[in-house]
């Protein structure tokens, strides 16, 4: 048993590292679609803008441009999220699909844009420095960056549960999950929950976007296989549930590692059988509400 | 292209449209019989004027709206947008193609296989889709689609893998091939037509009247001793069995056959293309279809390859301009007839 | 195409949109006819209308920019002629697969009015078009798609190739290191046909020379950002060395991965040589060095006409040419070879001058000649070294001379 573990030590230690960083990526997805039946198809996009903003600071490699590249992705996911909450207001009352169709559309044109601006080549993007190179772990290399990269993840993980579950703040957002219509009844603007949960779910699919970039990179196509990955964890979890986003984000983290290592031989099917498995035996996710369902 | 005979009027038309004057009712009737047929006169004679180029491309065109208007079975009559309807549309193609390749290319064999095919692939995979509904729809019908996608390919020696499956020979008639792009068009304008007053038959039959039944409102009809089961599932397989007719043709158009027909892509372009006309409508898809076909194939490549931004352009105009899809224009001509139309 | 006034309002815009864009394209007047021979351009006049396909959007981008390069420079260096013929180039974009490519193909070869067709990267659209080809008599050379049936199973006397094999180019990698004696080795490559030739290829010779297979991965194509699962099987499975696949983003990933996680100290990497071909290894950085490939041409081989090219295209360019820029030079090279000793533009006069040529030998990859009507050329092992900044792929010996297998 102890042989094995040490074998995989890597393969989980990785798989919380993709984990975490699927956790940042989701969770946003996961409220606005709970709370506001607002489907984000440009999350992906989102992304990916922010490896694009990694590229054109960190490429020294130094933390000043890090830290640059971070602030300015979370400025500019804030800005493109609020921007967004505006695009979907008079689709309030319009069939979600609707929603589909306009942020698809928008991933499109911003994933266009990024490679009109940035060519299609693959651009890869240094760790700051003191994070570059590798530790050993159970006589396994692995790469610093990745450990904080876990670190950083479980950090926000535990920032936003407990902004949603033990401020008044994140009692109003779990509230519009349940019941908008309630909410609004007690003189609460939705559009500004909205605006702020908009707002700050794509601030954090940009930032994760940064984080993410030493080790992805960023190159064309990225934004559409980390939105299905995201998308993903998002249904396995349960739409709305932060707890669910975190189960489903370490769950795949773990299939799309420790699975993967383990079962190399069908490493092409197993995300999607997960996925298919999950939703015939709990239809609507692991922490989803009967509700939201037909959303 | 071709528009319905008989379109039947969607709950939502209904309710729009304020009772007809006798006189423009006439209109309204002629308008529906006579429009169709001068259509499908012109789309037959398309081959006689335009070059083989604009000829092949209206077959894909015809061939995506079968495919599309097949979806829109399941997204506007019953109620279930999928994400992952073109598993069946690259089954049918695999299955016309096999069909051709190693048994007969006369003439509808492959794509009556291919219609089979679909309708048991959507049969054997459906069952499971058919119990959750909206976004758990939407993704459980993505993954069968991408696990589809994925055998096509990991079986390389029956499907060729990435490399596709090619070397389909050009479909025959009485044991003639029709290597000419007019006559394939023409095989193609066809089987749609057909295809189309199939999937039509099958919306205004009351059949269809139950599914829209269950996609206003579930429960009544339930109360009212229809199983929602049994009919989103047959729904769903003949959808699955129209796409996999639209596959067929693909494969007898086109003659090559890659595991991207059955993928993400491709289902994510006929959910939109179903959008983007209108959903419920069963003819707005067409043109939701043509838009996304010519898009892609005809201007594409004269955009220096930025096809996808223009594409992105139109959806996003599209849901501030068009609330309801190309379909939604009828009830602006309607509501306000231009003076230079004929009454 | 003549629509109508009475009902043109009544159709819907987009309709009518269309009809006119394909009303736009109706120049030859119908689909009903035989192909249209010998108008403006063909035959008369001395000209000669090449359709370079190449991506111009999509993954592929960089390689079509490379491939327009070597072709533009070989017709800069010859005044745009080729024999006597003056070359008119129609570009068309081949796109990322052959759901854009093959309409773009058959769009050269119905209206494009083409002598002949050169180009296209994916294996798929090769194999796709390559029927169509056949049944238009248009010659196509094909100056990357490598996968072995275009000019084996599938081939057609229509269908030439001035690029490579999939596993011709791990064949020539398996025997070598046979025959080094390296020890148990890993495979890995992605999971699709490519990959999936070039595993057969390396492991069919790599035994044949009497090596032994560790194990192997095929890993999720176009979906693995994260190699490291897969690495962890090559540590655990006693592997002395790993041979790979890789192209394109995942070529970067997996190459710096394969550092990060500390196997580049313990495990030598070898791979087919898109591992560290043109714009990935700058991405890749530090981490490749030192990693060696096979692969039919580097900027680093020393012969005379080699020299000149790259060179030449320095000048031009201002980047160093890549394996896909030579592919589409000698394209042009063999093309102008073919159509000197041409009796005339028909595509039956082009192909049997392209099978009398014999070797061509002032290629920039050395002295090579059709085989099967694709390359029978030196494979060449090339290490990944920094020269002061550039890394650059050096010529460490050469393979011998390799067939399709």
């Amino acid at each position: 048993m102890t042989g094995w573990f040490d074998e995989n030590l890597v393969s989980i230690l990785n798989g919380f590292a993709i984990g975490s960083l699927l956790f940042i990526l989701a969770v946003g997805l996961s409220i606005v679609f709970g709370m506001m039946d607002v489907l984000n198809l440009a999350h992906g996009a989102f992304f990916l803008t922010g490896s694009y903003l990694a590229v054109s600071f960190v490429a020294g490699g130094s933390w000043g441009g890090y830290v640059t590249a971070l602030g300015i992705a979370a400025l500019v996911g804030l800005l493109a999220g609020g921007a967004l909450s505006g695009m979907t207001e008079p689709l309030a009352r319009r069939p979600i699909l609707d929603q589909a169709l306009l942020t698809l559309g928008i991933s499109l044109i911003v994933a266009e844009v990024l490679s009109i601006a940035y060519g299609n080549d693959v651009l890869s993007v240094p760790p700051p420095p003191g994070l570059t190179g590798s530790v050993s772990v159970a006589g396994n290399a692995y790469p610093v960056y990745r450990l904080m990269l876990i670190v950083v993840g479980l950090l926000l993980a535990l920032v936003v549960w407990l902004v949603v579950e033990k401020t008044s703040v994140g009692a109003l957002v779990r509230a519009s999950v349940a019941d908008r219509d309630m909410v609004s009844a007690l003189g609460i603007d939705n559009r500004k929950v909205k605006f702020a949960v908009l707002g700050i779910g794509s601030m954090l699919a940009t930032v994760a976007g940064v984080l993410a970039a030493p080790v992805y990179g960023a190159r064309p196509g990225l934004d559409k296989t980390i939105l299905i990955l995201a998308l993903v964890v998002v249904v396995i979890g349960g739409l709305g549930s932060v707890r669910g986003a975190l189960i489903g984000a370490l769950l795949i983290g773990q299939v799309e590692s420790l699975g993967r290592a383990l079962v190399p031989e069908i490493a092409s099917f197993i995300l999607f059988g997960t996925l298919a498995l999950v939703l015939v035996v709990r239809p609507r996710g692991l922490f989803g509400s009967r509700k939201l369902a037909h959303g | 292209m071709s528009l319905p005979v008989g379109t039947p009027a969607t709950p939502a038309a209904i309710a729009s449209t304020t009772p007809p004057r006798t006189a423009e009712r006439r209109t309204g009737r002629l308008l529906r019989v006579a429009l169709p047929l001068v259509v499908l006169v012109v789309l037959a004679a398309v081959p006689l004027f335009v070059a083989p180029f604009g000829t092949s491309t209206l077959s894909r065109i015809l061939i995506f709206a079968l495919f599309a208007v097949s979806l829109d079975l399941l997204v506007g009559v019953t109620g279930l947008p999928s994400l992952g309807h073109a598993a069946y549309f690259g089954v049918g193609a695999y299955a016309a193609g096999l069909v051709a390749i190693h048994w007969t290319a006369e003439g509808v064999v492959p794509v009556l296989v291919a219609a089979a095919a679909g309708a048991v692939a959507a049969g054997a995979t459906g069952w499971l889709a058919v119990r959750s509904g909206g976004v758990y729809f939407l993704m459980l019908t993505l993954a069968i689609g991408e696990l589809v996608h994925q055998l096509a390919q990991s079986l390389a020696s029956v499907t060729g893998g990435s490399n596709g499956l090619y070397g389909i020979p050009t479909v025959r008639i009485g044991g003639t091939p029709l290597t000419l792009p007019g006559y394939v068009y023409w095989f193609v304008l066809a089987v749609t037509g057909l295809g189309y007053l199939g999937l039509h038959l099958v919306a205004s039959s009351p059949f269809g009247g139950v599914l829209r039944g269950i996609r206003d409102n579930e429960p009544r009809m339930r109360s009212l001793g229809y199983s929602p089961f049994r009919y989103k599932f047959a729904a769903f397989v003949i959808a699955g069995g129209f796409a996999g007719l639209a596959g067929g043709l693909f494969a007898a158009q086109v003659r090559l056959v890659t595991p991207s027909e059955a993928g993400f892509t491709t289902s994510a372009l006929v959910l939109l293309a179903v959008i983007l006309g209108g959903a419920g409508s069963l003819w707005g898809p067409i043109l939701g279809a043509a838009v996304v076909v010519l898009v892609r194939d005809a201007l594409g490549p004269d955009l220096d390859g930025h096809g996808p931004l223009l594409l992105g352009i139109v959806f996003v105009l599209a849901v501030y301009v068009l609330p309801r899809g190309f379909a939604g224009l009828r009830d602006l001509l309607r509501r306000r007839p231009s003076p230079g139309e004929t009454p | 195409m003549p629509l109508p006034e009475s009902f043109r309002p009544r159709l819907p815009g987009i309709l009518t949109a269309g009809m006119l864009a394909l009303a736009l394209s109706a120049c030859g007047g119908g689909s009903l006819g035989e192909k249209d021979t010998g108008d403006a351009g063909g035959d008369g006049g001395g000209t000669v209308r090449v359709g370079l396909v190449i991506p111009q959007a999509g993954v592929y981008t960089p390689l079509g920019v490379d491939m327009q390069n070597g072709w533009n420079l070989w017709l800069d260096q010859h005044d745009g002629k080729m024999g006597d013929y003056t070359v008119e180039t129609v570009t068309a974009d081949e796109g990322e697969g052959p759901d854009t490519g093959v309409p773009a193909i058959q769009r050269l070869l119905t209206e494009g009015d083409v002598d002949a067709l050169v180009g296209i990267v994916n294996s798929a659209t090769a194999l796709g078009v390559a029927e169509q080809v056949t049944e238009a008599e248009t010659p196509l050379l094909i100056a990357n798609a490598g996968a072995g049936p275009i000019t084996k199973d599938a081939g057609s006397p229509y269908v030439w190739r001035t690029s490579f094999t999939n596993a011709q180019i791990a064949a020539a990698m398996g025997e070598h290191l046979a025959e080094e004696g390296v020890g148990p080795v890993y495979v890995m490559a992605p999971d699709y046909a490519a990959g999936q030739e070039v595993v057969a290829g390396f492991i069919e010779a790599f035994e044949a020379g009497g090596g032994t297979v560790a194990g192997q991965a095929l890993t999720p194509f176009g979906k693995t950002q994260d190699f490291q699962p897969f690495l962890s099987g090559a540590q655990a499975s006693g592997a002395k060395a790993v041979f790979v696949f890789y192209a394109g983003g995942e070529a970067v990933s997996f190459v710096k991965q394969y550092a990060d996680f500390g196997l580049k100290d313990t495990l030598p990497l070898y791979g087919s040589g898109f591992l560290t071909e043109g714009g990935v290894l700058a991405a890749q950085g530090e981490a490749a060095v030192g990693v060696q490939t096979a692969l039919h041409y580097s900027t680093e081989i020393d012969n005379e006409s080699n020299k000149e090219f790259v060179e030449a295209y320095r000048e031009a360019y201002d980047a160093l040419p890549t394996v896909y820029a030579v592919q589409a030079y000698d394209a042009a090279n063999v093309l102008a070879r073919a159509l000197k000793e041409s009796t005339d533009l028909t595509g039956k006069a082009i192909t049997d001058a392209l099978d009398g040529l014999g070797t061509i030998d002032d290629s920039p990859r050395g002295p090579w000649s059709f085989n099967g009507q694709t390359p029978e050329q030196t494979i060449y092992l090339r290490e990944v070294t920094d020269e002061g900044g550039t890394l650059l792929n050096s010529v460490v010996t050469d393979l011998g001379v390799h067939a399709q297998p």
